[in-house]
């Protein structure tokens, strides 16, 4: 599957419209049970087909494009290896977060639009993500675009797909342990 | 206390005879000193891993690389050769490649001008003849490039050190294991996307004295890994009694654990690789024994001195599939005191079916990269360790940490000479000796003023009192 399009490409779904601020709850929702680290919760929003992935960005010249990597993913996710992972949280073992960071997430500069399949729909959002660890000052500072689609099942919304656009290059971090 | 810091030279000779008792000095983790002395002394010397050719494949492709903290472009140039170039413009030191990636037949500094072929050679100058008339020899003024540049199933070292040995000779015996990995493909090996690049406030060595063999910590510090099911591949039922794991100094420094299945036992092979893959391989290449060998191995971590290095197993970041094989390499690349950057590929033969090839990047990435199951955990301790190396108190008592495991007295692990390959070799992997060699070779380099000598196994295994081998008790 191909990266998500480009928003001049898409078909905007008004802000403020009752789609519009469905999914805004959906994301802002979904931010707080990350934050939260109700990661039970995070799960049950997702749908049982999510696409999750992260490209790898290298710097790349102006006429070469954003420079997201055609092949290489820092996150190439399905249910299956994310539940994989909340699992690996909840061991007496996983160094990585435990203790756990403190995090922040900022969801910002939402766009909704149509998807090819009707029902569906896309958001693209700004992503500020703020990480404490352990007794550093320093705070972990992440930015990224979400290109998301949201598919209604049972009666609510479900993550189908998500593709974190990093404005990282090299990463800052000695550790992606967390879910954007 | 003392008036000064105990002199390097002192220090290094210390260092040297305390690894005979399988001591290494806390300090060397997080000091500034050192750092520059191995910035000079280590990577302006030693051979060090570059790319991969499958990341430049068509001419005038190049990426941006580094050799300790140094600037360079890994290009193949429009005569096809493979060039490692500084990237440093001859006339006032600005850098002349600008992308991570990309094709160009020219690189152009951007402060005057200056151009250079991807070849390295000078191409031209703004307003040359007005500039400089004809008193300047262009031939003169090209790009320095590393004195030495050898490839090897692909994989691209370069040293700059124009003393340097060949590459082969400076392998030594761990050219034997780096053939047997990736020297049995039809059509060789490949890397799949970019190089992940992360940041950790830890010492480069931390990693490559892991790798080397540190099979210790996986059962705790990885412990996450085990509970969940990702080691499964490896674990056969509820232990690892069956796999036959073993730990082997290659000589000059460099290290491998290599773990076989025993032929009774049925299960993966070729390191995991179904057969889709590994009807890649071929006893056409080295022959029928060493391709016997692949058949029964399951497993490979180790290090090319000084910060090289690898790890192939079969794991899992599903439930619904069976493991899948993993092949990661690495370059812990040192960017300042307690701070190194790491870089992750992802590998695989070339004709592995796509299907297959999106698996094994998918669980490669999912188990070993900065946000894999496996290597997040990792820079804790690392990055604690720096910490402490950098401690006060930790100077004051000149802090020496224990690397006995396996020394006389210390040792469940003996000296075995039955096994396939090369080198100094103990079963099973509860030792230390692989780590020691790193620093002792380590030590080498940072003392020795001309090109350091070669290394043999038996020097790299060094110990006081009797040597160990079968039957010594």
């Amino acid at each position: 599957m191909s990266a998500p399009a480009d928003s001049h490409l898409l078909t905007r779904v008004p802000s403020g419209s009752a789609d519009y601020w469905r999914c805004v709850d959906f994301l802002v929702d979904e931010a707080a049970a990350l934050d939260d680290n109700r990661m039970d919760d995070w799960l049950a929003m997702l749908h049982p087909e999510i696409d999750y992935r992260a490209p790898i960005r290298i710097t790349r010249e102006r006429a070469a494009g954003a420079g997201f990597s055609e092949e290489g993913y820092h996150f190439f996710e399905d249910l299956d290896s994310l539940s994989i992972r909340i699992d690996r949280l909840a061991t007496d073992y996983a160094w990585a977060e435990d203790p756990p960071s403190r995090t922040r997430r900022f969801v910002t500069n939402f766009r909704v639009f149509e998807c090819e399949r009707a029902g569906d729909l896309r958001v693209h959002s700004n992503l500020l993500l703020y990480r404490e660890r352990l007794d550093d000052p320093r705070p972990l500072v992440m930015s990224a675009e979400r290109r998301d689609d949201l598919r209604d099942l049972d009666g609510g919304l479900r993550l189908l797909r998500r593709w974190v656009l990093l404005d990282h290059g090299l990463l800052n971090t000695a550790n992606l342990a967390v879910f954007f | 206390m003392q008036p000064h810091p105990t002199p390097m030279a002192q220090f290094l000779d210390e260092f040297d005879a305390s690894l005979l008792e399988g001591s290494v000095p806390l300090r060397v983790f997080n000091d500034p000193e050192i750092l520059d002395g191995e910035l000079e002394r280590i990577f302006t010397r030693a051979w060090v891993f570059i790319g991969h050719e499958s990341e430049i494949p068509a001419r005038g492709d190049y990426v941006q690389r580094r050799i300790g903290r140094d600037p360079f472009v890994l290009v193949r140039s429009d005569d096809g050769e493979v060039r490692v170039l500084f990237d440093a413009c001859r006339h006032r030191g600005a850098m002349v490649c600008r992308a991570e990636r990309g094709n160009a037949a020219l690189f152009r500094c951007p402060y005057h001008g200056w151009t250079y072929k991807n070849t390295g050679e000078f191409a031209g100058a703004p307003f040359f003849r007005a500039a400089y008339g004809s008193e300047l020899d262009k031939s003169e003024w090209g790009l320095y490039a590393a004195p030495h540049t050898e490839i090897l199933h692909g994989f691209v070292f370069a040293s700059l050190d124009p003393d340097a040995p060949t590459l082969e000779e400076y392998l030594g015996d761990m050219k034997w294991y780096l053939d047997l990995l990736w020297g049995q493909c039809k059509d060789g090996w490949e890397v799949i996307g970019d190089p992940q690049r992360f940041v950790v406030e830890a010492d480069w060595k931390s990693g490559a004295d892991n790798f080397c063999g540190d099979d210790y910590h996986t059962f705790y510090l990885h412990r996450s890994t085990i509970e969940i099911g990702v080691m499964d591949g490896v674990k056969r039922g509820d232990s690892t009694e069956n796999l036959q794991g073993y730990h082997v100094q290659a000589g000059n420094g460099h290290a491998i654990s290599h773990f076989l299945v025993p032929p009774e036992v049925p299960g993966p092979r070729f390191w995991g690789y179904p057969p889709e893959v590994a009807e890649r391989f071929t006893p056409d290449k080295l022959g029928q024994e060493r391709y016997e060998l692949a058949k029964h191995s399951i497993g490979s971590v180790g290090t090319v001195f000084p910060n090289f290095s690898f790890l192939a197993f079969p794991l899992r970041h599903s439930r619904k599939e069976g493991p899948v094989s993993t092949m990661v390499i690495r370059c812990f690349q040192p960017r300042g005191p307690a701070e190194m950057e790491i870089w992750a590929w992802v590998i695989c033969p070339k004709g592995t079916p796509e299907e297959y090839r999106r698996k094994t990047y998918r669980t490669s990435m999912g188990t070993f990269s900065a946000g894999g199951t496996f290597e997040q955990d990792d820079s804790e301790p690392w990055i604690a360790q720096a910490r402490t190396a950098g401690t006060a108190y930790g100077r004051k008592l000149g802090m020496e940490l224990n690397y006995k495991m396996g020394l006389k007295g210390a040792a469940s692990a003996t000296r075995v000479d039955d096994f396939a390959g090369p080198g100094v070799a103990f079963y099973p992997v509860l030792e230390d000796g692989v780590h020691r060699g790193f620093h002792r070779r380590w030590v080498q380099f940072m003392r020795e003023g001309g090109y350091p000598s070669a290394m043999t196994p038996e020097q790299q295994n060094a110990s006081a009192g009797e040597a160990r081998s079968n039957g010594d008790g």
